[in-house]
């Protein structure tokens, strides 16, 4: 109670030590951030007579933005990939390696683990020409089907979802093996005892008591995935025919091919938007595993 | 002790940053006495490799600084594709201290840089020029903007079309073969499909995956020679979305893709969908080929990407025909590289005579060589050292040249282009896809990215 206290009163030396973070962090973030919303509701263009003498449009970028049906093409997109990828995808991947790896011999369990995290931790870049390589027509996944099918192509969202699943999922593992391991074996036994089946002990039990690690995991790969512009962009370019041109990408296409700063700076800060939310929500659900912990 | 030791970092903080200050404005006594121009190229784009590339720029450094030996040429390379070259340029331009004395850039961007105020009118150097009065008046052109001339050409791209002799022979279509309409281009692609099976009949670049320079080459090429060549209607100040010359265009598309003349989508759509057939015409995979000016000059020894020594035999060019074989029955757009010097320049009478010094005769044809260009001067393009060094490309991009047709130089023709490549994706991706529908999703795009009152039908 007295430590709680302590820390709630506002200490001067305290705050002087943190000065140069908040400093840094309103310079290096907060300001460009704000930047970039107030660049969002003007004209300014890469190129032409507004790339310097640029002014503030008031609504005119939004009210484009509301009746741009590109963009509400491109929201509805975002919210597949990420959902379909970082929500289910990840998660129930990341999930299933994490209880297998757990339950393997301990070689299988090395080597997996080590394929797995090796996938994570290669850089947007090769995964991206991986999957590339891997799902055009001539790659192993046409290929394997016997034919010259381009399943890049022709199924363009679900094979950047399954790349990013593939590229993500050893995060997931990592994230959630550790919350595998804090669950208390005599619980598990206990439920064993009583004459729950496996799935059932899983699904009563295990969850439930990693339930905030989970959707830690969710919110985080959610937040990965959202940034995740160069595995799209590599593979596909946003196309084709704009079948997979998530927000980040769109708002590239705009600032950067057709040189409208603000209607792309716009686009970004809609992206910015969203990332807040899922980080806010990160943060209550770590203060309130803190607390339940506590 | 404590405080003794503070007050010694404090001096020490102190005199790192004093040499630091000291070191960031002092300069190499050398340096300061010289006059630096600086210029801003492509590292990885214009040339046919960076070997060619730092050739040309390290040459027309040594050789200027020998000239002038109070000068320095200050290279700044610029890497990446084209859109790269465009967002780095215009980073640079956005301050003074960064501008570069001359750029290089390409020549649908030349408007777009003027009127952002960054580019120096050349109007009183060109006119005292040998070399100006020599470019065709459609290459004048790329570099005005309001009345002015702010930059020159270095070479320009044509459009051609190539066929394979090998694979005429064999499927006994007549050689050399002289198209003259559309139609004929169809109809030898049909043979080829029946006789040939497994060969791409007709190349023709679709969908997103090459940007800008699948429209370049395709839609804008065939546009050219269609009924209605228009893009962008200058009286009215609006984007044709729908008419009867991209109805002809569309339905070429539309005839080539339902009936399986064209190559996979896998190719089409790919980043390297501009260099394909470059590799796959010697491979015999392709039999008529949309291409550019720049394929003969890569099969060459000096850039070997790759190097195929029966070329001029096997693989034969012509001109892409109009639609229906009206005179002069060349269809082309052009599109190039200028250089430009900048508004800000500290030394403009310098920094032409170092323009004028790339533009001489033989870093012309050495440039057009090691680029894939043809010279924009009517003399070099006669020059045997330009036109053996890719025969029979070189000779036939330059008689094709004076008809190219340009891009509309505005930023909003890239909205435009952006349409028609998913009007094209879509057609060689879903052969069922209708002409209507093709101009519906150019239409669509264009009304929703720019504004229904800007764009206009032309009947």
């Amino acid at each position: 109670m007295m430590e709680g206290d302590a820390a709630e009163k506002p200490d001067g030396v305290a705050f002087l030590l943190l000065l140069p973070t908040v400093i840094l962090l309103l310079a290096l973030f907060v300001g460009p951030v704000l930047y970039a919303f107030y660049l969002g509701l003007t004209n300014i263009a890469l190129m032409g007579p507004t790339a310097r003498h640029f002014h503030f449009t008031g609504m005119s970028n939004l009210h484009r933005l509301v009746h741009d049906s590109l963009f509400w093409k491109s929201l509805k997109l975002t919210a597949i990939f990420v959902a379909a990828s970082a929500i289910v995808g990840v998660t129930v991947v990341g999930m299933a390696l994490a209880v297998l790896i757990q339950h393997a011999v301990a070689w299988l369990r090395a080597a997996v683990g080590a394929i797995v995290v090796v996938a994570w931790m290669l850089p947007p870049l090769t995964a991206a020409l991986i999957w590339y390589a891997f799902s055009t027509t001539g790659g192993t996944l046409s290929l394997l089907g016997g034919s010259q099918a381009d399943v890049l192509n022709t199924f363009p969202m679900f094979v950047v979802c399954l790349a990013n699943i593939w590229a993500t999922a050893g995060f997931s593992m990592l994230v959630l093996s550790a919350g595998l391991r804090s669950v208390p074996t005599e619980v598990l036994e206990a439920g064993r005892m009583e004459g729950a089946s496996r799935w059932r002990v899983f699904w009563s039990l295990t969850i439930p008591i990693i339930q905030p690690t989970i959707v830690t995991n969710i919110l985080l790969v959610t937040l990965l995935s959202l940034a995740n512009f160069s595995l799209i962009y590599i593979m596909t370019g946003g196309g084709p025919g704009n079948a997979t041109n998530i927000l980040p990408i769109y708002s590239y296409q705009q600032a950067l091919v057709f040189g409208k700063l603000g209607y792309g700076a716009l686009l970004g800060d809609v992206v910015v938007i969203i990332a807040t939310i899922f980080a806010y929500l990160y943060v209550r659900v770590s203060r309130a595993t803190r607390v339940a912990a506590a | 002790m404590l405080e003794h030791r503070r007050r010694l970092l404090c001096a020490a903080a102190l005199a790192a940053a004093a040499m630091t200050v000291a070191g960031g404005t002092s300069r190499p006594a050398q340096a300061a006495d010289k006059t630096v121009i600086s210029c801003a190229y492509s590292e990885t784009y214009v040339f046919d490799n960076e070997d060619l590339t730092k050739k040309w720029w390290g040459g027309i450094k040594a050789d200027f600084e020998k000239m002038h030996p109070d000068v320095t040429v200050q290279l700044v390379p610029i890497q990446g594709g084209y859109d790269d070259i465009v967002n780095k340029l215009s980073l640079l331009y956005r301050s003074p201290a960064t501008a570069p004395d001359i750029a290089q850039m390409a020549t649908p961007t030349v408007d777009r840089f003027a009127s952002s105020g960054y580019l120096l009118p050349l109007d009183k150097y060109l006119a005292k020029t040998d070399w100006w009065k020599k470019f065709p008046p459609v290459i004048q052109g790329e570099g005005a903007w309001q009345g002015k001339t702010y930059s020159v050409n270095t070479g320009e791209n044509d459009s051609m079309l190539y066929y394979n002799v090998d694979l005429f022979k064999k499927a006994g279509l007549p050689v050399p073969w002289k198209p003259t309409s559309w139609n004929d281009i169809l109809a030898a692609g049909r043979v080829i499909k029946a006789k040939l099976p497994g060969v791409v009949p007709i190349w023709i670049l679709a969908g997103t995956g090459s940007g800008d320079n699948t429209v370049l080459m395709g839609v804008d090429t065939m546009l050219a020679g269609s009924s209605t060549p228009t893009i962008f209607d200058e009286k009215t100040q609006k984007w044709v979305v729908d008419s009867p010359g991209l109805r002809e265009v569309f339905g070429f598309y539309h005839s080539v893709f339902s009936e399986g003349l064209g190559a996979k989508i896998s190719d089409l759509f790919s980043t390297s969908g501009v260099t394909a057939p470059v590799f796959m015409i010697p491979k015999n995979q392709i039999a008529i080929t949309f291409g550019s000016n720049f394929y003969g000059g890569n099969w060459s020894k000096l850039v070997s990407t790759p190097y195929w020594p029966q070329a001029a035999q096997v693989a034969a060019v012509v001109p892409v025909p109009t639609v229906n074989g009206k005179a002069p029955n060349i269809s082309t757009t052009i599109g190039g590289w200028d250089l430009a010097i900048s508004a800000t320049t500290k030394h403009p009478d310098l920094a032409f005579e170092l323009l004028d010094f790339m533009m001489n005769k033989e870093n012309q044809i050495n440039a057009a060589n090691w680029a894939g260009f043809v010279p924009a001067d009517t003399d070099y393009v006669k020059d045997p050292s330009f036109i053996n060094f890719a025969a029979p490309y070189n000779e036939l991009s330059a008689v094709v040249l004076p008809y190219g047709v340009i891009e509309p130089p505005s930023g909003d023709y890239l909205v435009w282009s952006r349409g028609a490549q998913e009007a094209t994706g879509a057609l060689a991706q879903h052969p069922n896809t209708t002409v209507d529908q093709a101009i519906g999703i150019l239409s669509d795009y264009v009304k929703n990215q720019l504004d229904p009152s800007q764009t206009e039908v032309l009947k």
